[in-house]
């Protein structure tokens, strides 16, 4: 059973998941974000684009060593920069017929220049570190051999060093186009940069330059006219000219533009800040938050969502303030709310402010802060409300950016309810598990249940109104989530006529949602969930029937091993608690078949998911361990382990008692449950027996009184003060547990009863019987003739005289000792059948591979040592 | 009694012809209002063409009412309609009316060499076919049974399996066969339909939903076959027992079913092996169903409770007397349960009095008397009758250890002997490989 964490690693749990993005992040370059709104755009990018970012990336990366004089990590850089160019060739020959792309020539050149600067420079490179020297000394070599594949690139370039020149201008007019939508802040930053000398500044921006989606694709077409027209640049100088050309190829992207634009401002003043260390940059920031629009800017719809978009376009990047973010977004929804720009806007606000909150959470696997969860459920229940009032409002994941529509009914917004109300689910769950259970604070947070629970049923009201089925699907399954661990005492009292049936309890509502999961739902994992949440439902309200067809009629037992470990382990609560439940209703038989799978791998604790326990053998790695945890239920939905072990062990007492008394000198026994056995040894090997204390020692203690054939000594172990309040107290009917408890172990007693010590008569009078046990004499008849027509029990009645009669069937010590000699050969006889039917088939095949067969015989062997000592332990607890 | 009555559980299964029957039997035995009845007859006819009857019972039901006009225009309709019919399929008919052709048609191996050798020599196209299986519905939707199984066995002969009509035919053709109580060919029919939806889950499109719905129709619709043929006893347990699609399709829609399963067990002396694995479906159905045969068994073999099996025997009796299939096996399944009744006493008891046994199977002392008496003389029962006392002691002896052992050991001998000469043979025959192969 230990295979369900066994195989943690590869879940596709949807946590797990998202995790991974996050610790991905900080790997990704600057550039890309992790909004699934970036993320089309990501898409949009031709190959082109990726290999410049990182080509530029690199470039960057290598002038900032340079500053520094860090050359072996310079080195570094420049073998990274050789493999990404590699990587680029065959776009680069695509695109601007094999030329080599300026930026990376003129990277060549300066590096080259510097490279032979410090080489010259004597002094100084004895100052250098014996690492840096030797990097030095290496990268020099390298440069040369590299660069002279790029030979007449290069003398190309320093031929014509004016060019750079042009390109600055470009960038330098670009943002014109723009301006009557540009931020103030922007121009402020691009004056006051301090005069660092021309290169510096031109060549930063110069070489972001090409990263930028639009320009790349504007560079494209002007470098294909690259070689013939090199005049051109100086051409274009001219404002017309260029104002034409750039309209024209800026016209669809200019909204896109300006996000880019900022964000490359911002990022810009990031790097300014890391490079030079300027007092603007760190100026820059603050300058720009409380500023939300200019003073005298007239707001409306579009200067909003412009807003949004650029607020929201921050979002996930590495350094953006999250916190402020939220701020931000708070803070247009109050201007919005200001102007009244209609609840479509709103709506869209708020969508942005919870999947804020959601990201403020930098690791995936923690649980949000309290103050953060209770505004998020503010803010969820608001957008609902909005929502609901607003029936005109159209939210989906379909509805693409340019089909929004803000400004009049029928609005369309792009998002999904869905997706948040079931993030927020999860966080809630994490949430719990984070508190300490015994705490006050968990039961705050339980309190937030109703909440939750009331989202999802605003969430399930407004998809039943727009949703698809699949979606239907899902949040019903969220609700059942909800629902199937709570026990709703009113359906006990409908059962038992108590109150009228057109009430709606919980029962019915399960049996609504679960069956529209089942007729409707695509995917198998949705359904198995709630076939197993409807059983776990059933199993609770004492529904026994209906639970026990619904798991035979799923076939969920075979193939459950195959699912994930979150729905396993739901299938393990599951089991429990149709355990508990055929317990209550005295099928003893059932209750030990559900809950054996749980307790003999000793560990009902991980299997139900309610705690690690430290593991000797293996420790388990650190990602293990989180994955696991992960897993966990949160406290509330616990269930008791200490019941689950009683019931367990009072079944297997009930069944095995009687069983070991009808089977003393029978060589075939098997133990029905090891478990039990463990204990009851355990026990014996006590020297000296104590009162009972546990509660396994209560049922070991009962047991023996079984065994005895004294039920009242049995059921005053198992049931009494102690155990009460331990164990039979959680029922919900416990005086009906009880009362049927005492009449199997009356019945179960008289079996053992008859077992033992029937040898002792040769005639008992059943009215006896019944009077010793305290039964119905037609239960005892009835019990007595099973037990005869069965074969257990060598005996016939006496009608007139009402007594049973045994007969001498009892074999002596020696005969007894004789069949069980003959059982023996029996056995051995089979076993030596079964080694040849086995081997029968390998006997043919045994020419192609003589080594199996030698291998073959060696398991026989160890096969038969086994049977052998198997044997001998069975002799051993015989006598 | 109409609290065990399943006619209105049964009729949601069965086709509006195959109802008639039942309803009939309900009117003679008059559980219920016969007026109410006569009304649900009436409804059933609404949607078939039987006119003439339909006519007949509202003139019973309203006798001081007129027909309604539009019921005449129906029959007007209808018989023209049929006419109509009849016409598109002369060629058909007049085939069928040649006898010669008939026999030859019957040797045919497949449909295709057949429908070839209609279409050559007797202008017969395959289009007819689906006029002809028109026509026989309409037949039937008139009542007129015996004709439409004709006409469908033709369609059988000449359709393939894979036609789209044929579930329907062999269904029509078993609906057919049953209301003209041909049991014999029913009995066939009811086979081969059984086998079409077994071997062909793929027929309905692997929805295994409406391979249960089938599985239900033809359950309830065999128990015509199986209460009238003289082999239904022996196949009803085949089939509803031993066939675990079966057995599924009764314990998840129509667990009514197991009564007429148990009654069969019952009677069916010699199959007193199947009574385990029936009494195990009947304790897990005995929540969703139970009626005085379940329970007559339940407290026969689950807890030995002869009294209250006695009261069960008793109340089966009214049950059986009112069940429109059960009804002729009335004073055999009162026999069979007695007996069973008392094989089980025997086995529990070694030494009973006459009078209470008497009791038990509701019988008088002195008949009860003369039953065991019978059962000893034909060595049913090793007893003997203690007169003087009233008991009866029976004579069976428990086995003696010595004869247990030797039981045990008896086998042994042999199936090591066999054992060793495999053994030995194999060994030889490796040998010989090795020798052959030159192995080591």
């Amino acid at each position: 059973m230990s295979r369900f964490f066994a195989t943690g690693g590869s879940d596709s749990d949807s946590d797990s998941s998202s995790d991974e993005e996050v610790v991905q992040r900080p790997t990704v370059p600057v550039y890309t974000f992790s909004d699934d709104e970036e993320e089309i755009k990501r898409v949009v990018r031709s190959t082109k684009e990726k290999r410049y970012e990182e080509l530029t990336n690199l470039i960057k990366q290598i002038r900032n060593f340079k500053k520094i004089k860090d050359m072996s990590s310079m080195l570094s850089s420049f073998e990274d920069l050789q493999k990404a160019y590699v990587k680029a060739l065959p776009v680069i020959q695509k695109e601007e017929n094999g030329q080599t792309p300026r930026f990376y020539t003129r990277c060549l050149v300066e590096l080259e220049d510097f490279i032979n600067e410090m080489w010259e420079d004597r002094e100084g490179r004895k100052n250098l570190s014996k690492n840096n020297s030797k990097s030095l000394a290496s990268m020099r070599q390298k440069l040369r051999k590299y660069v002279k594949e790029f030979e007449e690139d290069l003398t190309k370039f320093r031929a014509n060093p004016d060019m750079p020149d042009d390109e600055e201008d470009e960038e330098k007019r670009d943002p014109e186009p723009d301006s009557d939508s540009e931020v103030p802040p922007k121009a402020t930053i691009k004056t006051s940069k301090p005069a660092e000398g021309e290169e510096g500044e031109s060549s930063s921006d110069s070489d972001d330059w090409p990263s930028d989606s639009e320009s790349s694709s504007a560079s494209s077409e002007d470098e294909d006219k690259f070689q013939t027209m090199r005049e051109r640049f100086l051409k274009r100088n001219t404002e017309k000219e260029e104002d034409e050309e750039k309209e024209k190829k800026k016209e669809e992207r200019r909204k896109e533009r300006k996000d880019r634009e900022k964000r490359r401002k911002k990022e810009d003043e990031e790097d300014e800040e890391g490079e030079w260390e300027t007092v603007k940059g760190g100026m820059a920031i603050p300058s720009e938050k409380p500023k939300m629009f200019a003073k005298d800017a007239e707001i409306d719809l579009n200067l909003v969502i412009k807003k949004l978009n650029e607020i929201v376009a921050a979002r996930g990047k590495k350094r953006t303030d999250r916190r402020e973010q939220i701020e931000l977004l708070h803070e247009l929804q109050a201007v919005a709310d200001q102007h009244q720009l209609g609840p479509a806007v709103a709506v869209k606000i708020k969508f942005a402010i919870i999947s804020a909150i959601f990201d403020y959470n930098p690791k995936v696997s923690d649980a949000m802060k309290p103050e953060y969860w209770t505004r998020l459920l503010e803010r969820m229940s608001e957008m609902l409300d909005m929502l609901q009032n607003h029936g005109d409002i159209l939210i989906s994941e379909s509805v693409t950016e340019e089909m929004e529509r803000f400004d009049e009914p029928p609005y369309r917004v792009r998002g999904c309810v869905l997706t948040s109300l079931e993030r927020l689910d999860d966080e809630f769950i994490k949430l719990l598990k984070e508190c300490d259970p015994h705490s006050n604070e968990y039961v705050e947070r339980l309190k937030d249940e109703a909440k939750v629970s009331a989202i999802i049923d605003k969430v399930q009201k407004h998809l039943e109104l727009h949703g698809a089925q699949s979606e239907l699907c899902r949040i019903y399954l969220r609700k059942i989530e909800h629902l199937y661990y709570k026990f709703d005492p009113t359906v006990l009292q409908q059962k038992n006529g108590e109150i009228k049936l057109t009430v709606v309890t919980s029962m019915q509502e399960m049996e609504r949602l679960c069956k529209y999961i089942y007729a409707k739902d695509g995917t198998d994992r949705l359904r198995t969930r709630a076939i197993l949440s409807h059983i776990y439902h059933h199993a609770l309200h004492d529904n026994w029937f209906q639970a026990r067809d619904l798991v035979l009629m799923s076939h969920l037992q075979e193939t459950i091993q195959h699912s994930d470990p979150s729905t396993q382990i739901l299938y393990n609560r599951t089991m429990a608690h149709l355990g508990l439940c055929a317990f209550r209703h005295a099928n003893i038989k059932d209750a030990h078949n559900c809950l054996v799978d749980l307790m003999m791998t000793g560990k009902p604790k991980e299997l139900l998911a309610q705690g690690l326990l430290p593991q000797r053998q293996h420790e388990r790695s650190k990602e293990q361990e989180k994955i696991e945890k992960q897993r966990q239920m949160p406290f509330h939905m616990h269930i008791n382990l200490e019941l689950l072990e009683c019931v367990y062990l009072v079944s297997a007492m009930l069944i095995e008692i009687p069983y070991m008394a009808a089977h003393e000198f029978d060589a075939r026994r098997r133990m029905i449950s090891k478990t039990f056995y463990q204990q009851l040894r355990s026990s014996e090997r006590q020297s000296l027996v104590g009162p009972p204390e546990s509660m396994r020692e209560h049922v070991v203690a009962a047991a023996k009184a079984m065994r005895n054939g004294h039920w009242g000594a049995c059921n005053n172990f198992i049931i009494n003060e102690k155990m009460n309040t331990k164990v039979w107290d959680l029922f919900y009917q416990a005086d009906a547990v009880r009362a049927m408890l005492t009449k199997l172990i009356k019945e179960e007693t008289l079996r053992t009863y008859l077992f033992t010590y029937s040898h002792v008569y040769d005639s008992i009078s059943m009215s006896t019987l019944a009077e010793m046990f305290e039964l119905d004499k037609s239960v005892v008849h009835s019990i007595i003739s099973k037990m005869i027509i069965n074969e257990e029990l060598m005996a016939s009645l006496d009608d007139p005289s009402q007594t049973v009669v045994m007969h001498r069937s009892e074999p002596s010590r020696l005969q007894s000792l004789a069949l069980q000699l003959a059982d023996k050969i029996n056995n051995f006889v089979d076993s030596n059948e079964r080694i040849l039917e086995t081997k029968q088939g390998n006997f043919f095949l045994r020419s192609a591979n003589q080594g199996a067969f030698r291998g073959d015989r060696q398991n026989y062997r160890a096969g038969n040592v086994q049977d052998w000592s198997r044997q001998r332990r069975d002799n051993r607890r015989e006598y | 009694m109409a609290k065990f009555d399943l006619t209105s559980r049964m009729g949601q299964y069965l086709d509006r012809h195959l109802v008639f029957p039942l309803l009939e039997f309900l009117s003679a035995k008059e559980i219920y209002d016969e007026t109410e009845l006569l009304k649900a007859k009436l409804d059933i006819l609404s949607k078939t063409n039987m006119v003439d009857y339909a006519i007949d019972i509202r003139r019973q039901l309203y006798p001081k009412e007129e027909v309604p006009e539009e019921l005449k225009q129906r029959r007007v309709h209808v018989v023209a309609q049929l006419q109509e019919l009849q016409q598109e399929v002369e060629p058909i008919l007049q085939i069928m009316g040649n006898d010669e052709v008939m026999k030859n048609m019957e040797n045919m191996r497949d449909s295709k060499t057949l429908i070839n050798f209609l279409a050559k020599d007797y202008n017969f196209e395959i289009d007819m076919i689906e006029s002809l299986h028109k026509l026989a519905k309409y037949r039937y939707e008139c009542g007129n049974y015996s004709v439409s199984t004709s006409y469908l066995y033709f369609c059988m002969l000449v359709l393939p399996p894979n036609d789209k009509n044929y579930l329907s035919v062999l269904w029509g053709k078993l609906a057919s066969e049953i209301l003209v109580q041909n049991w014999e060919s029913a009995l066939e029919d009811l086979n081969k339909l059984r086998e079409y939806i077994d071997s062909s889950p793929n027929h309905f499109g692997g929805n295994s939903l409406q391979l249960l719905q089938q599985r239900t129709w033809l359950i309830h619709w065999s128990l015509f076959v199986f209460f009238n043929h003289a082999m239904g006893r022996e196949l009803i347990i085949e089939m509803f027992l031993y066939r675990p699609h079966y057995l599924n399709a009764i314990q998840t829609m129509c667990p009514h079913i197991l009564r007429y399963l148990a009654t069969a067990v019952i009677i069916n002396r010699g199959r007193r092996s199947a009574l385990k694995d029936l009494v195990k479906v009947i304790q897990q159905e005995s929540y969703t169903y139970r009626d005085p045969i379940t329970e007559f068994l339940e407290h026969l073999y689950v807890n030995f409770d002869f009294d209250g099996a006695r009261q069960k025997l008793h109340e089966c009796q009214t049950v059986l007397f009112n069940d429109f299939f059960l009804i002729s096996c009335l004073d055999e399944f009162v026999e069979n349960a007695r007996l069973m009744i008392f094989e089980t006493f025997c086995r529990i008891h070694q030494c009973i009095s006459i009078g209470m046994l008497a009791e038990k199977l509701n019988m008088d002392p002195d008949a009860a008397e003369c039953w065991i008496v019978n059962l000893i003389r034909n060595a049913r029962l090793d007893a003997k009758i203690d007169s003087k006392l009233g008991h009866v002691v029976m004579g069976a002896q428990p086995l003696s250890p010595y004869q247990q052992l030797i039981e045990k050991i008896d086998s042994l001998a042999v199936r090591s002997e066999t054992l060793v000469g495999l053994i030995d043979r194999k060994l030889k025959a490796r040998n010989d490989i090795r020798w052959g192969t030159q192995e080591f």
